[in-house]
């Protein structure tokens, strides 16, 4: 049964976010493909009804309408997460390391994600700023994750993958699309197969599946 | 770099919606131009304010830099009734033009590149089909093609084996007819109108005439997308960056006849903007 | 130095795959189910498709443009679009001596690869690129302080960081940049690595401000 309406846009980095999401947690959900690029639809006066700074995604389950990225994990872990290993909300640490990747997800998204969009689309934008902050937003994540290896972890926050990764997730693993390889960032190179390899999974253009054979074919 | 051939080409530079926002600059050929006007009043012009030819077609406004352009090549089907004309926008992709259109020509990559859409595993085989250069056209078809799609098309719910014949109609353009769901006895277009803005960047503008009454215009125009945008992570990483002519360098298989045709094609006109050749 | 560290092979678990460069030659590297590590030219012979965006299945390497396979030794040994085909031996990609020592994946694109001495019982630290040069490397370990106290030069490439060791490895890259395989001395506790992370990480800056600078 499907369980909310995404407005969604398919190379939108922020639309794949709640794509994977849902997939992870194997949640059914509709979608409206919107025009935003070349239409612009976006920021048109029907979607400006629905969500009036006029972004995407928008996120519509029943009278609850969202229409920003960390507020649709949240809700989407806190609804049909029964573990409640994807958003640790008991306990105050791991809750707060959460908050702070969601944080740091923000800022990808106006690094990476717009440094993506002028490479591709010739988006109009601040390209130097933009892509030094792309920079230094991936040597940061390099840094924090190579923490994450001296402390035995995988993932951003505690033990297992949680809103943080999947919040991270999209726009580094798309960086390439902007021209920032992962060659020199083995510790990021080893987070996005980790997240590559989660049961659920799902693709978008720019980040292709592992093409893993299945168990039977791979005994054959 | 050859521009001779290149030159007299026409070249989708904008389309309908980019041209209502307003001037688009941009470069042609190693040149910058820009695009101004409306439809029926179209302006190109270079840097130094020297026009240039310019008209209308297939949703796009084309010019071309020569002094004896060929004519435009002609694609029927934009006139027929019924049809959805879906122009696509426009990607920046870091590639040849020619690596491009090739790449456009070949199916073999579907299982790979568009896996669970337009190919699965282990649904691989591509069969015999007919590859040609039509002199009396100058042209290059690919005929008798046919291939197993998970999702052939928006408007296709199943798989199923999907035909295809392929068209190039001028080296930076190629259209595809493929089986249309809705219309067995009839096929849907797609067309990549290639700009290419240096011999190693172009701008592709992609671009549909399809029987679809039924899905929603963004639906269309994403489904397209999400193709394209798929191929734009293989293009950005072929070396050399420029289409090798010469048949030692790459090595292609009975699957590869359209490209090597398309190669073929090219190397005899010597359409060489975008590619390498032998002597370079 | 005709065989150049391209990584760590703590960085490096079997079916993975990763892009290098050594004397201005792209490679793919990578590592079979079976554990066995490989670098090539980083090209399929098809259409030139780089290889490091490939897949690992079994002890294969598949191209994934058109998933063309092939074995440990470069030969092609499977075309998908003609399932039925033994594909002529003559389909190969270019093979590179490899060499693993220290934890360090060492190539050489010209002859057997022979590893540089490590002038510690080390254990892996981390793999980077800067954008500099090595002697604004060289001063930057000097002059970036670890715990308070500047960083001693034993040797080249050999640091003293308090009780602690590090010894950087360099590769040269293209476009200006290093590639530097850090190793941390032997007894190094996790804590203590992630320090020494801190302060490459530190040092990597400051060598890039000094190239921006200069």
């Amino acid at each position: 049964m499907s369980q909310f309406t995404l407005y969604d846009y398919v190379l939108s980095g922020n639309c794949y976010k709640i794509r994977l999401m849902a997939g992870l947690l194997n949640v059914a959900y509709d979608t409206v493909p919107v025009d935003f690029y070349p239409g612009l639809e976006h920021r048109g006066e029907a979607m400006r009804a629905l969500n009036p700074s006029g972004t995407l995604p928008v996120l519509v389950a029943g009278e609850l309408i969202l229409s920003e990225t960390q507020s649709m994990l949240g809700w989407l872990a806190a609804s049909f997460d029964r573990s409640g290993m994807w958003y640790p909300v008991s306990d105050a640490g791991l809750h707060a390391q959460v908050l702070q990747w969601l944080g740091f997800s923000a800022r990808l998204t106006a690094s990476v994600g717009a440094a993506r969009l002028n490479a591709m689309l010739d988006w109009p934008t601040d390209i130097e700023t933009v892509r030094g902050a792309a920079r230094k937003d991936l040597d940061e994540l390099e840094v924090l994750l190579t923490d994450r290896v001296f402390a035995g972890q995988t993932w951003l926050v505690g033990d297992g993958p949680t809103i943080a990764d999947i919040a991270c997730f999209p726009y580094v693993a798309l960086s390439p699309d902007a021209g920032f390889e992962h060659d020199g960032y083995p510790a990021i190179r080893n987070w996005l197969y980790a997240v590559r390899s989660l049961p659920g999974f799902v693709t978008m253009p720019g980040i292709h599946p592992l093409h893993e054979l299945r168990e039977a074919e791979s005994d054959g | 770099m050859s521009r001779a051939y290149a030159l007299n080409d026409w070249y989708a530079v904008a389309d309908a919606q980019v041209l209502a926002r307003g001037p688009r600059r941009t470069m042609l050929l190693d040149q910058e131009v820009t695009v101004s006007g409306t439809t029926d009043d179209l302006r190109v012009i270079d840097a130094e304010g020297s026009a240039y030819p310019a008209q209308f077609r297939y949703g796009h406004v084309w010019t071309s830099l020569g002094d004896a352009p060929r004519p435009l090549f002609d694609i029927p089907e934009a006139d027929e009734p019924g049809r959805r004309l879906v122009p696509c926008g426009v990607v920046r992709v870091k590639c040849s033009p020619l690596r491009a259109v090739e790449n456009f020509l070949d199916i073999a990559h579907f299982p790979f590149v568009h896996t669970g859409i337009l190919g699965s595993e282990p649904h691989t085989e591509v069969a015999p089909y007919k590859a040609e250069i039509r002199d009396d056209v100058d042209e290059v078809w690919a005929t008798k093609i046919s291939f197993y799609q998970p999702q052939a098309a928006k408007s296709a719910e199943a798989g199923g084996d999907t035909q295809y014949l392929y068209r190039v109609a001028a080296p930076t353009t190629a259209v595809l007819y493929k089986t249309c769901p809705p219309k067995p006895e009839a096929m849907d277009v797609i067309a990549i109108f290639v700009q290419p803005r240096t011999e190693t960047e172009c701008d592709v503008w992609p671009w549909m005439a399809l029987y679809d009454d039924v899905s929603a215009f963004a639906g269309l125009v994403q489904f397209q997308q999400e193709i394209f945008l798929q191929d734009r992570s293989i293009l950005e990483n072929q070396r050399p960056v420029k289409l090798p002519l010469d048949p030692k360098m790459e090595i292609p298989t009975r699957a590869d006849l359209t490209s090597i045709a398309y190669r073929r094609w090219l190397k005899s006109k010597g359409a060489f903007y975008g590619a390498l050749t032998e002597d370079a | 130095m005709l065989t150049a560290p391209v990584g760590l092979i703590r960085d490096l678990d079997p079916k993975r795959v990763m892009r290098a460069q050594v004397n201005g030659q792209d490679l793919v590297v990578w590592r079979a189910s079976n554990g066995d590590i490989s670098a090539w030219d980083n090209r399929c012979p098809h259409r030139g498709m780089a290889l490091s965006h490939g897949f690992v299945r079994g002890n294969d390497l598949a191209c994934l443009y058109h998933g063309w396979h092939y074995g440990g030794t470069g030969v092609c040994r499977y075309i998908p679009a003609h399932p039925e085909l033994d594909p002529p031996k003559t389909i190969k990609a270019t093979v590179f001596s490899v060499a693993i020592a220290d934890g360090v994946i060492w190539v050489n694109t010209q002859g057997a690869a022979e590893p540089a001495p490590v002038p510690m019982a080390s254990q892996p630290l981390r793999s980077f690129h800067v954008v500099s040069h090595s002697e604004s490397l060289a001063r930057a370990c000097r002059t970036v302080a670890f715990e308070g106290a500047f960083p001693e030069q034993l040797e080249q490439g050999l640091y003293q960081l308090g009780a602690r060791q590090v010894f950087l490895l360099e590769n040269p890259l293209d476009q200006g940049r290093l590639q530097i395989t850090a190793l941390a001395d032997a007894d190094a506790t996790p804590e203590g690595c992630a320090a020494l992370s801190r302060w490459c990480e530190a040092v990597r800056r400051s060598a890039q401000e000094e190239k921006v600078a200069a």
